[in-house]
């Protein structure tokens, strides 16, 4: 084998590069002449006008095949996930620390319910009919206006002693905190198939606090269930003012300056607790210190 | 004597092997040729072997020997001062090739081409994972893990290329097994054996025929010594050794024995005089170590894709992480984008592919007797612009052979294929029966015993090459010569010998009536002729006149002029009264007539060309390779077979033959007329490199005859200043520097030195010429096939480039994951891209011009850009268009996605809500963002399906090619989708590779996109085809 490669000194390829840039004999530059340039140009122009094009008209295509009101698949959300207010997340997932004797420890975290909340005030849930079946709210036609269907109420006030109305501080300064527990919308879910509402069940996470009493538990509304005429959700376009159902939790026997876990999960037929990979599915966990 | 021993020695690969000698005398021969670009070292290295030798140990007595050496002719050394002497000089052993270590080798697949970049990928995600982890000792292991992957994709594909080149070298590792010699050797009075080795200086040694000769000696007393110096001068003609001093060069001197070298018979005595590596040999071994071995033209192209991949990924890589650092994104994601755009860019896969595919042209190669060394010479051969043929064994069959037989006034044929099945001259004519007697008798070579099933051509012959010839022919027209000669007893006989000319011999004849005696006789024609009075014409004898004198003349002349060696033959039947039964015939005194005898008739002789390589030469020439004869042997018989090979084609001329049939001197030819030229070996000593160029620039048709090995090297390095990309061929050890020079260099496997197989590139296993040939086109069909590897694998890049950058700028979930890309280039695109190495060619690859090795890049602008910014973006597109069909399908618009991803991303977000309003965990999001990676893959497959399928070709259409001849790759089609199909649904449930199942009909959005690709690629095609040289065919056609 030989050499097929001499070696080329620095200023040579300096030379060469400039060359290639600007060469003065076939007027080229970056080895195209300008005319030459401008036609390759052109057709790379013309070339990514029709591909964008066709890309336009399949993104179009695939828009038009999809339904406004409901997705296709709902291959992720088979069960809702479950969210807790307020929420302020440390290393490893909800994570709420106060010291009762310090109220700016606490402050931010009524802030943040008062805020949330304050999309459940009468006047934000105006749009929104009264409801108190109990039933499913099947709605096959859209009777409400503007081609939508009709959302039911859910008013603060519900949360009676967790609505912030009566207590401005959610217990949180007396150790006995509101947790507001929120499921996750799903388009057409139904949380059972019979007529059984969905509960909220908090307790201590079992296999961390065997030693304590079991977690005693005030629920709002009354049996920490949603209703389910709040069901099923029919999507953005024809819900546009529906708001989830809340339930509150009031934990009244925190057992102060110790780390406990505790766990809210939701009772229903077709709500499922036990993914291993989703710690968010059909419950929610978080840590509580509340210290004195 | 089939199989020339010789030593195995040193051919190193690489680095200058300083071997200053001793001698510092001035050379007679100034060497000319490469001043340009060799350094000081190496040129003076060549000086050094130019100049010959300066050795005068031929022209001592032996007693200034005895001096010189401090030895003694009859009692040796002493064991002591041997001893000593072997301390101070080392072992008489060439020293072992200075081979790179293993681990540097491997070594250097680790670090080669992509792989500095995925290990600077590798590395970068630890440090990110180690900056995470300061911050959060919490952070995932995803980043870890991906470093690992893509060093274990280093290791992986360094520990595959090594095992492959390993694979290829140990092919021809069994070529070199040594073995240990002894030799005979006197010392302290006594002979004994000693390993040849520990031979040194002053050593008397004893060498008897079929002995290699153990070392450079001085010959002390030689009995009918000769010796055979092929491996040294490529001659193979036996050449006597005695104690005289014949001539001033040490080479060509009578009293200097060669190492490694074979005495072919007889008995000598020499004294060592060199040793080792300062042994002729052992400067010719260190000059060819000397001659640098750079890179193949394939890996120069492979290095320049591997620059330009490299190049887009880094700059890219940058520019984007400036971007992303600009918008605002944190260093350190930033940094992990830079990780996903290289690993994106770096087709992981191609190098591997690249050299399956070599090795498999390699293997097929093989088959048809070209052993291939080094991976990479495969396409070498297929460049080769000029190949510098040796003669003897290469382009001929290596043997004599009868070509023309002249009797009654006529030259008749001779059948010279290789079995000389089909004679077909006059046979009727009694001068021929006569002329066949001659021939049979007058005749001492015997077929060795016990090879009666061997057909005649293949049995083994004692006796010299055109006395084997004889036999041979008279064997395949008569039968049994040996019955013929014991029914015709031989009663006395002189043997050739160089002052007679002639070969006599006398026998009884087989017709029991005739109790006369036959004299034959055979020689050189004019000194037969001189011993003639009579000349048979059709069975009468008549006197020879001056009319049938100047007949034999023409004959004689004409057959001379194709480069044949003639032979006379005459005859006389002695009278029964003046020799009767019982004569003594005395081959001393000569008592019987040997002048007044009657001439029978001519037999030329000549070393045929092998019956395929007209025909091979012809194929080279069409593919615009030219063919160039260098040979050692006379001019005439150079250009003869030159001419019947069609090396010189049948009608170009050289200047002498302008000038004869103009009749003019020949300094009046106007060279450019002449298409050919014979070029001796004594002119080429005058020229200056201008006008060896000019030589091969001017004339197509060029035979270098009587050079020396040296000046092969030297007409080797005139072809590459043309930009040639030369292929010598060889067999001696001489030639092994010219071997080592050449772009490559192809030994002969059966006549070749183990010298020359270790210089050389490739081995043709079958000594044929035609061979060649076949690697010629094997090589250009890989290279044609690399471009086609190369684009297929360059242009899913930018499908899995452009989400990352989509990514950045747009801030969608991402598309497809880094883990994912390393799928597709290790996993679904392997076996496609290697079966593109077995596409057939898309016309007669031989019937174009070798490549330009400048100009012919493996990876042009036009296969760049047609891969990366026309089907790779139309993939893209199309992966997009699965992409955003996923999301869209499963609650996110693609409006929504838009300006996501920080939210996406968010942990802490465990209710993002999609354009319908549901809202998603977190677990959800990124399971749904598995399903989009897996889905971009998909989509990325099915069109490279396409791409597969368009990449068949790159002119005809799929259609012209034949969409199903190519079986390979519906195996890689058939892999493709197995391999995507085992990804998704059986490691679907394995998180940590990011796959999941899909639904069936995600499977199918990318085709639409396929197709078009399909149609895009056939209407560019079809552009090329109809617009030959127009704007569209420079530019589309890669």
């Amino acid at each position: 084998m030989a050499a097929l490669q001499e070696k080329k000194t620095c200023s040579q390829r300096m030379e060469e590069f400039r060359h290639y840039c600007w060469n003065p004999d076939t007027g080229q530059m970056l080895g195209r002449t300008l005319s030459k340039w401008v036609w390759i140009s052109l057709y790379y122009v013309a070339f990514y006008v029709v591909m964008s094009g066709l890309f336009a008209l399949a993104i179009y295509t695939l828009m038009w095949t999809i339904d406004p009101y409901t997705p296709d698949y709902q291959d992720q959300l088979k069960s809702p996930g479950v969210t807790l207010r307020p929420d302020v997340y440390g290393e490893r997932g909800l994570q709420i620390f106060y010291n009762v004797s310090d109220n700016t420890s606490w402050k931010d975290l009524t802030q943040t319910l008062h805020t949330f909340l304050s999309a459940y005030s009468p006047e934000a849930q105006e749009e929104n009919i009264n409801c108190s079946s109990g039933q499913y709210f099947i709605q096959k036609e859209f009777h409400a206006p503007n081609h939508t269907k009709f959302s039911c109420k859910f008013t603060a006030d519900m949360l009676q002693n967790c609505s912030g109305l009566t207590d401005h501080n959610f217990g949180f300064e007396e150790g006995k905190p509101c947790f507001i527990i929120k499921m996750n919308r799903i388009v057409n879910f139904l949380p059972s198939n019979n007529n059984t509402a969905p509960r909220v069940d908090c307790t201590f996470l079992e296999k961390d606090h065997k030693d304590f009493k079991p977690l005693e538990v005030d629920y709002y509304p009354s049996n920490g269930t949603f209703s389910l005429h709040y069901f099923p959700y029919y999507g953005k376009k024809a819900q546009p003012h529906y708001s989830n159902p809340l339930v509150a939790a009031k934990f009244l026997n925190i057992p102060k300056n110790k780390e406990v876990i505790i766990v809210c999960k939701i009772i229903a037929e077709n709500v499922s607790f036990d993914n291993p990979h989703d710690p968010y599915e059909g419950k929610v966990e978080f840590k509580l210190k509340i210290q004195k | 004597m089939g199989k020339k021993k010789s030593e195995v020695y040193s051919v190193e690969v690489n680095g200058i092997k300083d071997i200053e000698t001793t001698d510092e005398g001035d050379g007679k021969e100034k060497y000319r040729g490469l001043k340009n670009h060799l350094g000081y070292k190496k040129e003076h290295q060549k000086e050094e072997l130019k100049k010959e030798l300066d050795l005068d140990d031929h022209k001592l007595s032996t007693k200034e020997l005895e001096d010189k050496y401090g030895t003694n002719i009859i009692q040796g050394l002493t064991s002591t001062k041997a001893a000593e002497i072997l301390a101070q000089d080392g072992p008489n052993a060439l020293s072992p090739p200075k081979e790179t270590s293993e681990i540097i080798k491997f070594l250097k697949q680790m670090v080669g081409g992509f792989s500095i970049l995925l290990w600077a990928g590798a590395v970068l995600c630890w440090i990110a994972y180690g900056i995470q982890f300061s911050k959060d000792k919490s952070a995932s292991l995803d980043n870890v893990f991906l470093g690992v992957v893509l060093a274990l994709v280093v290791i992986f594909t360094g520990i595959f290329a090594y095992y492959q080149e390993a694979k290829s070298t140990n092919i021809i590792a069994s070529f070199s097994k040594m073995i240990p010699r002894q030799a005979l050797v006197i010392r302290d009075g006594e002979k004994r054996e000693i390993p040849a080795e520990q031979l040194v200086v002053g050593d008397i040694v004893e060498i008897k025929g079929g002995d290699q000769i153990p070392a450079d000696i001085r010959i002390l007393a030689s009995h009918g010594c000769k010796v055979d110096n092929s491996s040294l001068t490529g001659e193979s003609e036996p050449q006597s050794r005695s104690c005289d001093f014949t001539h001033e060069n040490p080479l060509e001197t009578k009293n200097i024995g060669f190492y490694s070298t074979t005495c072919l018979e007889g008995t000598a005595t020499g004294m060592v005089i060199n040793t080792g590596d300062r042994t002729i040999i052992g400067r010719i071994a260190s000059l060819a170590s000397g001659v640098g071995n750079e890179k193949t033209p394939i890996a120069i192209e492979i290095e320049h894709f591997v620059h330009i991949v490299a190049g887009v990924a880094v700059s890219i890589g940058v520019i984007f992480f400036i971007i992303a650092v600009s918008m605002k994104y944190p260093v350190l994601e930033s940094v992990i984008f830079l990780i996903g755009i290289i690993v994106a860019n770096v087709p992981e896969g191609l190098l591997a592919a690249v050299t399956v595919s070599l090795s498999l042209t390699a293997k097929r190669m093989a088959k048809k007797n070209c052993l291939v060394k080094n991976l990479e010479a495969v396409e070498t051969l297929g460049s080769t612009s000029i190949i510098c043929s040796d003669k003897t064994g290469t382009l001929t069959q290596n043997r004599m052979t009868v070509a023309h037989l002249w009797f009654d006034n006529q030259i008749y044929q001779a059948d010279t294929s290789e079995d000389q099945n089909a004679q077909i001259f006059d046979q009727s004519s009694a001068t021929w029966a006569s002329l066949s007697k001659i021939v049979t008798l007058c005749n001492r070579a015997e077929f060795r015993p016990g090879q009666e099933s061997v057909p005649i051509m293949k049995k083994i012959v004692v006796g010299d090459a055109s006395e084997t010839a004889l036999l041979k022919f008279s064997e395949v027209i008569m039968g049994d010569v040996m019955e013929r000669r014991k029914r015709n007893r031989k009663v006395a006989e002189i043997p050739f010998n160089s002052t007679n000319k002639f070969q006599l011999s006398i026998h009884e004849t087989e017709d029991p009536d005739d109790k006369r005696f036959l004299l034959v006789m055979k020689g050189a024609p004019e000194r037969i002729l001189e011993k003639c009075s009579t000349i048979m014409i059709h069975g009468q004898e008549q006197p020879l006149d001056e009319s049938t004198a100047a007949a034999f003349q023409t004959a004689y002349m004409e057959l001379g002029g194709l480069g044949e060696r003639v032979l006379g033959f005459c005859h006389l039947y002695l009278p029964e009264d003046e020799f009767p039964d019982t004569y003594p015939f005395d081959v001393e005194t000569m008592n019987f007539p040997t002048s007044d005898l009657c001439f029978v008739g001519l037999l030329s002789l000549i070393d045929p060309p092998r019956s395929t390589v007209p025909d091979a030469v012809t194929k080279c020439r069409s593919a615009g390779i030219k063919v160039i004869m260098v040979t050692g042997d006379h001019p005439i018989t150079a250009k003869a077979i030159a001419r019947s090979v069609g090396i010189i084609s049948a009608n170009s001329e050289t200047v002498e033959d302008i000038a004869k049939r103009l009749n003019v001197p020949v300094e009046q030819v106007n060279k450019r007329e002449a298409k050919a030229a014979v070029v001796n070996g004594m002119e080429l000593k005058e020229m200056s490199p201008e006008q060896l160029d000019e030589v091969l620039i001017n004339h197509t048709e060029i035979v270098f005859a009587r050079t020396s090995p040296q000046q092969k090297l030297i007409i080797v390095e005139g072809c590459q200043r043309q930009d040639a990309v030369v292929a010598v061929t060889g067999d001696g050890v001489n030639d092994s520097p010219a071997l080592k020079k050449a772009d490559i260099g192809i030994a002969m496997g059966i006549a070749g030195s183990d010298a020359a197989k270790n210089a050389a590139d490739m081995v043709l296993l079958d000594d044929n010429f035609a061979s060649i040939v076949t690697g010629v086109e094997e090589g250009r069909l890989i290279f044609d096939n690399l471009k086609k590897t190369i684009a297929f694998t360059l242009t899913k890049n930018i499908a899995e480039l452009c989400p990352f950058l989509i990514f950045i700028i747009a801030g969608v979930p991402l598309p497809i994951g880094t883990i994912t890309i390393l799928f597709i280039d290790l996993g679904t695109d392997i076996i496609p891209s290697i079966a593109l190495a077995y596409e057939k060619a898309e016309s007669d690859i031989m019937n174009r011009k070798p490549r330009h090795k400048k100009k012919d890049r493996l990876v042009n602008q036009q296969l760049a850009l047609y891969s990366y910014l026309h089907i790779g973006i139309l993939q893209s597109l199309g992966a997009f268009l699965a992409y955003f069909t996923v999301y869209a399908e499963q609650g996110f618009k693609p409006a929504r996605l838009i300006f996501l991803r920080s939210e996406w991303e968010d942990d802490n977000i465990n209710d993002l809500e999609d354009s319908y309003g549901q809202e998603w965990t977190r677990y959800q999001r990124k399971y749904l963002e598995w399903i989009g990676y897996t889905a971009f893959f998909v989509a990325i497959m099915v069109q490279q399906i396409a791409d597969l399928i368009i990449r068949k070709t790159r002119r005809n259409s799929i259609f012209q090619q034949g969409l199903f001849r190519n079986k390979v790759v519906w195996v890689g089609i058939v892999s493709q989708i197995i391999i995507a199909l085992i990804l998704s649904f059986g490691f679907g449930s394995i998180a940590a590779l990011n796959f999941t199942t899909l639904r069936v009909q995600y499977w199918f959005v990318a085709v639409p996109y396929a197709i078009v690709i399909w149609l895009y690629d056939e209407l560019r095609k079809l552009l090329i085809r109809r617009y030959p040289g127009s704007w569209w065919d420079k530019n589309m056609y890669y």
